[in-house]
């Protein structure tokens, strides 16, 4: 009950008048960033960070970015569900029932049933969370370099073998995102590789850099290369009805049983490294789909088609903070960029954190609960106010993604060549959007790639060159047959499907945010 | 960069890819041979700088080619609706000169990103100038200021202050 008591603690550092301040901002500009079409929980944090580096006070800040992944995820879904847009692409599951479901009239139940699913998932995996952390902490002292290296295998094949439909263009931009991570000067021998005569490559590609390029200029590019396609159209909001929290008795009777089905697809999909929120999103989806009595409402509005894969999208962000806080293993891109931000104040994440920092950890998972408590009063009564949000005009909008997205490399490097990075990695982000290339695994490979090739050469040091340190130890074979597992992974929802007698459905995922 | 997309009239063949696959490759090839080189200065060791490299560009390699193979495969497939690449080659434009205008110009960070934000603004926007000048005028100006006094006064970030006195 160790846990327990250290959660206890959390909450009382959390519900200090400046945490619960920081989790307060967190939550409202995740939500209202969120909220933006085309901007994701990763950018923000990234957008953020040069912000959060003078503020001098991590628990403080990590508690922000927290709230902001998780007001991202509640905005996400106001957008998917009143303009069809998803904001980032774990809502686009969401989207596909919430959006008819508010053209027929029932925006405000699709806004309820997403948001207290989302508080349900969040706290249930919240406490999994809370329990589950720390002994695979206390497990993960005993790793060694070989498992290390193994896990960022397993992670980064996991990840790209499931993100989008084609393994050809994950692995492109794996190899893309592995390739940016090379450059630099190499850590152990001082080699300079890649830079091409430019010094500012000497210390390697900024993960902020990379991530501005990818997202925001890339997909502001992306946008204005197709401005004329774009549905501009709101779903209007209709007049608050009876029903507590909008939802009349039927749709609670049809969402809690989809809210708690959902939370278990979402943690442990988010826990292992397989990439956040898409898959349990959509596995979600198509198993409501499958159960749901009311077939007929299926494409013209299913309340369980929301509730569902919100709840999972929401329960798989606890899923990812077990392996980042514990392993220091990323396995989204949000995760990425937090991982990003915990290095920009000295604390590395991994087993360590949990005896090093306690406070801080705990302070992180009670802020948890805190954030979706806020998170509920602020979207539920205070709607009106994101739908404001959704008619910025655009051509504002895009630009002021521009300026943000300028000022927030600039102010991370001072550097004028690394702003110009940013645009060229954007110029390759908007040709990839085109031709259809996940971005998730660009981030993963920047991350994941040195963690590997350093453990890998580590573990090599230690044995004395010794190839065979990677087949002798019992837990690196597991965790590298695992990684040939999940290769095959994305065709079970097939073979399933055949099992079951059903049409063959094809799942594809989308990436994250 | 444009190569692939100067050719709107051509979704039928769907060649974007292809163009795509064929430049992925050339510059994997090129960035291998980069890696092998170096290889050939350090060597092989697994411990050593060179094999991530070697590895890494190699699988480049290798991927560049199964994607071409795929979408030879598939080119029968129409692309989708392909957009204008006019407007973001503007926009990039437009990026570009905003941040040399930042860093090798006494203009500042006020006047160069209300500037940068009146003509993107103008670039995106449908409307005819004067439905919208006095709004944008507006966001530009409270943006430029707005950001400069947040970052340098609160954050204590430096921004170019330029011409203006503030």
């Amino acid at each position: 009950m160790n846990s327990l008591s250290n959660l206890l603690d959390g909450f009382v550092s959390v519900l200090s008048v400046q945490n619960l301040l920081y989790a307060a901002i967190g939550v409202t500009i995740g939500t209202l960033v969120g909220v933006l079409p085309g901007i994701g929980p990763a950018l923000t944090i990234a957008l953020l960070l040069p912000v959060s580096l003078q503020l001098d006070d991590p628990t403080g800040t990590l508690i922000m970015f927290a709230g902001i992944y998780y007001g991202a995820m509640y905005g996400g879904s106001t957008t998917s569900i009143l303009l069809n847009t998803p904001g980032e692409s774990a809502s686009v599951a969401t989207s596909i029932e919430g959006y008819q479901m508010a053209r027929h009239g029932r925006a405000r139940a699709a806004l309820a049933t997403a948001a207290i699913g989302s508080f349900v998932a969040a706290t249930i995996s919240t406490v999994l969370l809370a329990f589950v952390a720390e002994p695979i902490a206390t497990l993960a002292i005993t790793f060694r370099a070989s498992d290390y290296f193994a896990l960022a295998v397993l992670a980064m094949v996991t990840v790209t073998a499931m993100v989008g439909a084609s393994l050809a263009r994950g692995l492109m931009s794996l190899t893309f995102g592995l390739f940016l991570g090379l450059v630099g000067i190499d850590s152990l021998t001082g080699q300079a590789r890649f830079t091409f005569g430019v010094p500012e490559l000497l210390d390697g590609v900024d993960v902020v850099t990379v991530i501005v390029g990818l997202f925001a200029i890339g997909e502001t590019l992306y946008i204005a290369s197709r401005l004329k396609d774009l549905p501009a159209k709101v779903a209007p909001l209709e007049p608050a009805k009876g029903g507590f929290a909008w939802l009349t008795r039927q749709d609670w009777a049809r969402s809690w049983p989809a809210w708690l089905r959902g939370t278990l697809f979402g943690f442990p999909f988010g826990a292992l490294p397989s990439g956040g929120a898409e898959i349990p999103t959509f596995l979600s989806y198509t198993v409501e789909k499958r159960r749901s009595k009311h077939q007929d409402e299926w494409g013209k509005g299913a309340i369980e088609g929301v509730a569902g894969p919100e709840a999972a999208n929401n329960a798989s962000f606890s899923g990812v903070l077990v392996p980042l806080l514990t392993l220091g293993i990323p396995t989204s891109a949000t995760a990425a960029v937090m991982l990003a931000a915990f290095s920009y104040f000295n604390i590395s994440p991994g087993p360590q954190l949990f005896e090093k920092s306690t406070d801080l950890v705990w302070a992180l998972i009670a802020s948890l609960f805190v954030g979706n408590v806020m998170l509920l009063a602020l979207n539920l009564p205070l709607i009106r106010v994101w739908v404001k949000v959704l008619q910025i005009p655009r051509p504002l909008l895009y630009t002021g993604i521009l300026v943000f997205a300028t000022l927030g490399v600039y102010a991370v490097s001072g550097s004028v060549v690394d702003v110009l990075i940013a645009y060229a990695i954007g110029v390759l982000a908007m040709f990839m959007r085109r031709f259809d290339f996940p971005i998730a695994p660009v981030i993963l490979g920047l991350i994941l790639g040195p963690m590997m090739e350093t453990q890998f050469r580590r573990a090599l040091l230690l044995s004395d060159g010794d190839m065979s340190v990677f087949v002798t130890r019992p837990l690196t074979v597991t965790l590298l047959g695992l990684a040939v597992v999940a290769l095959a992974l994305p065709h079970l929802p097939k073979v399933w499907a055949r099992l079951r007698g059903g049409s063959a459905q094809r799942l594809s995922f989308a990436e994250d945010d | 960069m444009s190569d692939t997309t100067h050719n709107p009239g051509a979704a039928k063949a769907a060649p974007g890819p292809i163009v795509a696959g064929g430049l992925m490759f050339a510059v994997g090839a090129l960035l291998f041979a980069q890696a092998l080189a170096l290889a050939g200065e350090r060597g092989y060791a697994p411990s050593g700088p060179a094999l991530a490299p070697v590895i890494v560009t190699g699988l480049w390699v290798l991927v560049s080619l199964g994607y071409l193979a795929e979408s030879i495969k598939s080119r029968a497939v129409p692309a989708e609706g392909g957009g204008s690449w006019r407007m973001p080659l503007l926009l990039l434009a437009a990026l570009i000169v905003y941040a040399l205008v930042l860093k090798y110009t006494v203009t500042g960070y006020v006047l160069a990103t209300a500037a940068f934000v009146l003509a993107t603004a103008r670039l995106l926007s449908t409307r005819p100038v004067r439905e919208v000048i006095f709004r944008d005028l507006l966001v530009a100006a409270g943006l430029s200021v707005g950001i400069y006094l947040v970052f340098t006064r609160l954050l204590g970030i430096v921004l170019p202050a330029g011409v203006l006195p503030l």
